[in-house]
């Protein structure tokens, strides 16, 4: 996209730099003037420019999409092209840490507190790998990451979540 | 301000005008008060006058009389009538009755059952008017004001928005420049428009903080200029906040000192505007006095610093929110390359200071702050009525996450906040039984999960399923956010293709028709004056399609990439055509709808026909330069690109379609109609 080659470790600067460029020639204000059609067709392309703006400027979308281009869809739970099921001892864990966090609450927001930094290393060790195993074409890899991601997200979503009620 | 200060020049040779070219206008509708500038071709933006050498119309609309009045005078009438003249209109717009937590004088008629939400205020000998309504009025008033000022009819209009206005209230904003006669180019953030003004540009690059206090309301956003493009990076700010708590805090203080401890409502009014008097004093020279004559208090001496010592406490709650908008952008204070300071109140210099040390800057105050958005409205009106002032691009973002209602009344997140505009959006619904050939699609903003607490924004009813087994019809329903953040949503069934007919009820605004019936009755002539006008608007869109095409083909010359000579014979027979038409119905705009007379050879045709055909006219030509203006777009894509193949452009565009369908193939469930 916009010229760049498919890889998820691009700087930051120069997609930036990019969609700026391809933005301003085909935003709908640059054809105010003309017929009806090349105006559809500007906000059609600039609708286009943006949707892919927003996935390559957020790292996790980045490498989910790069994971779908390899064939593996996050979002289906289809057994050959869909999200590889994690391993039970996974979810066994996530288990065990979701009683860990009932724990940590009851004894106090500093244990909390903990808990949420080490949740927060750990999603984003899972992206670092998925970013890794991108870099050397392994998607099946980085889907497993970046499945484990998810789940780790959403127990650092209910770490804050659950606070505010307490 | 000379356009030598926008260094950017853009590629693009040459627009073409349109038919009012450069009359353009930009237009500041605020809270308390609105304002009309103008920047013809390319002039440095003026804020005009009425009569009187006035500039700022108070934004009040009274309806005591047989017509209705806005500003100066209506707002003097406020206190005998407040249920009959409306001030402070922009609160309501686009907003459902019980969302309104604020005391207001006014008499809200109760919702109609065939109608959608939208607010109706009674004003009395059984009219009810909607704030739309209210807002035309004043949006028609400067139009005038402008057209006497130009000596001739005002297209179209830049029209500034809250940067945080949802889709219902830009709609209803838009609505009401639509009913006012005005074609409204485009709804503009505020924050953006007085950057815009100060040429902020002229630097090339930089981060802005915009820090707005009105009277009422306070925003502040974060801006990013680079590459000749604003972005907004974020936006903040508290809507119960303004300069008129200061009025009130330094009035109560002087009720105080008269040793009223029960102001009556007349005693609290007196005080108020003097204490406002007294503020606005106080902002350029260290000490006052304030005479009161219905409390006690003769001669009282009121300094900066007691003003201050006042007014600190809520001046300071600004700050919250700037802190949480740089941090939101993700940038630190330092890293700002200046701040502009917008309306009224911050002309406070306990404003500035405040402004000052939260980020580390100077604040830019050269441009009046009440005039600064206008002026750069009228800037951004110029660009887009087809005007040689080269100009930036304006990237703007949506405010509010754009959602649908799934089972259980839980918000399905569809667009993003902050996503860039114009943006799309997919979805593709299924049917739960072979029986249902209609669903309902419940369209809401807000961040928060649940929809009772989103802003409802449409119901949409999709007609006309096809009968399939359960599961097995497929709709899926395309969600678009043009420039201005305003929805369209369209619908298609998959399986046979066929489009569905979307039926768009807004929450809390007005339909389609609705709008078209206040456009008619604010036209205040006859049907036959309305066909002339309409034919006048035909001509005036064959004209700019036929400008537009020769531009291109005259850019294009013989590069033989863009346009086969066959191609281009039949886009020259298509011209002719044209030509032949606009000769044929040539007669001055404003005779054609003096006169309502036929015209010129077509003299036995009817006004209808004749829009009819140079509308089918103009359909052809469009249709015949389609895939020129495609190649075009492709050309322009590609110099973005510098040096790289077309096939990876192809490439590119092909992956945001895999990304459409991924989209698509997520089936949230809907409830049952």
């Amino acid at each position: 996209m916009l010229g760049l080659p498919r890889r998820h470790a691009i700087p930051r600067e120069l997609i930036e730099n990019r969609y700026l460029e391809f933005a301003t020639a085909v935003h709908p204000d640059r054809f105010v003037g003309e017929s009806l059609a090349t105006r559809r067709e500007a906000q059609e392309v600039s609708s286009r420019l943006n949707e892919g703006y927003r996935i390559l400027r957020d790292p996790i979308a980045r490498a989910e999409y790069m994971v779908k281009l390899a064939g593996i869809d996050l979002d289906s739970s289809d057994p050959t092209t869909g999200a590889p099921a994690p391993e039970p001892a996974f979810l066994v864990e996530m288990i065990e840490r979701r009683e860990a966090l009932a724990e940590a609450r009851a004894s106090g927001s500093s244990r909390v507190d903990a808990f949420r930094a080490q949740v927060e290393d750990e999603v984003e060790g899972e992206l670092d790998r998925a970013v890794a195993a991108l870099e050397i074409d392994e998607p099946s890899r980085a889907a497993r990451a970046l499945v484990a991601h998810r789940y780790l997200q959403r127990l650092l979503q209910d770490v804050d979540g659950q606070e505010i009620g307490v | 301000m000379s356009t030598a200060l926008f260094q950017i020049e853009e590629p693009v040779a040459q627009r073409p005008s349109r038919a009012s070219g450069g009359a353009g206008i930009g237009i500041d509708l605020g809270t308390t008060h609105s304002l009309v500038a103008l920047a013809s071709h390319g002039a440095a933006p003026r804020t005009l006058a009425d009569a009187e050498g006035r500039k700022l119309l108070p934004s009040v609309v009274s309806y005591a009389n047989d017509l209705p009045t806005v500003g100066y005078e209506a707002r003097a009438q406020q206190v005998s009538n407040p249920a009959q003249i409306i001030s402070s209109v922009k609160r309501f717009m686009g907003r459902p009755a019980q969302e309104i937590d604020f005391v207001h004088p006014y008499k809200v008629a109760s919702p109609r059952a065939s109608g959608s939400g939208v607010i109706r205020f009674e004003v009395g000998r059984g009219r009810e008017v909607t704030p739309i309504e209210v807002s035309a009025e004043i949006l028609r008033v400067l139009k005038r004001q402008a057209e006497q000022e130009l000596d001739r009819p005002i297209a179209g209009a830049v029209i500034t928005v809250p940067a945080y206005f949802d889709d219902a209230q830009r709609q209803a904003t838009k609505d009401a420049g639509r009913i006012a006669g005005l074609e409204v180019y485009r709804l503009l953030a505020e924050p953006t428009a007085a950057a815009l003004a100060y040429g902020l540009d002229r630097g090339g690059e930089g981060i802005f903080a915009v820090y707005d206090l009105g009277g009422g309301t306070f925003d502040i956003s974060i801006l990013r200029l680079r590459a000749g493009v604003f972005q907004v990076l974020a936006t903040g700010g508290d809507s119960a906040l303004g300069g008129d708590d200061f009025d009130r805090a330094l009035a109560a203080h002087l009720l105080v000192r008269a040793g009223v401890a029960h102001p009556t409502a007349f005693q609290h009014e007196e005080a108020r505007m003097l204490a406002r008097a007294a503020k606005e004093t106080l902002s350029t020279s260290p000490s006052t006095s304030v005479t009161l004559t219905l409390s006690p208090l003769t001669d009282y001496e009121v300094s900066r610093s007691m003003l201050e010592h006042e007014i600190e406490s809520i001046a300071r709650r600004t700050l919250d929110p700037c802190r949480r908008a740089l941090k939101d952008a993700g940038i630190r204070a330092a890293e700002l390359d200046g701040v502009v300071l917008v309306g009224g109140s911050t002309r406070t210099p306990l404003i500035r200071r405040l402004v000052e040390s939260t980020f580390r800057h100077e604040p830019l105050t050269d441009i009046d702050p009440d005039e600064v958005v206008a002026l750069g409205a009228a800037i951004q009106a110029d660009i887009l009525s087809g005007s040689q002032r080269p100009g930036v691009t304006l990237l703007d973002v949506v405010p509010l996450s754009l959602g649908i209602e799934t089972m259980g009344g839980i918000v399905e997140t569809i667009i993003s906040r902050n996503s860039p505009i114009p943006i799309s959006a997919r979805q593709v619904f299924t049917n739960y039984s072979e029986q249902q050939t209609g669903m309902v699609v419940h369209v809401v903003q807000g961040e928060r999960e649940l929809v009772k607490d989103c802003r409802s924004l449409a119901r949409m009813e999709l007609k006309g399923i096809p009968r399939l087994p359960p599961s097995m019809a497929r709709v899926e329903v395309s969600f678009q956010l043009d420039a201005d953040a305003l929805l369209t949503v369209t619908a298609r069934e998959l399986m046979t293709g066929t489009k569905q007919s979307v039926e768009v009820k807004p929450t809390y605004g007005l339909t389609e028709d609705e709008v078209d019936a206040l456009v008619m009755d604010s036209l205040d002539h006859a049907e036959d004056d309305f066909a002339a006008r309409n034919l006048a608007e035909a001509r005036v869109e064959l004209d700019r399609v036929v400008l537009a095409v020769r531009s291109s083909l005259s850019e294009a010359g013989d590069d033989p990439e863009l346009l086969t000579p066959d191609e281009r014979a039949s886009i020259e027979t298509a011209l002719i055509e044209a030509d032949d038409a606009m000769a044929r119905t040539a007669t001055p705009t404003e005779d054609i709808i003096a006169t309502s007379a036929p015209v010129g050879r077509e003299a036995n045709a009817s006004f209808p026909q004749i829009q009819t055909n140079l509308q089918r006219i103009r359909e052809r030509l469009e249709a015949v330069s389609e895939p020129f203006a495609r190649r075009r777009m492709e050309q322009a894509l590609r110099a973005g690109m510098s040096g790289k193949s077309v096939t990876e452009i192809e490439g590119s565009l092909d992956e945001g379609a895999t990304l459409d369908e991924r989209r698509g193939s997520h089936q949230p469930r809907l409830p049952s109609q």
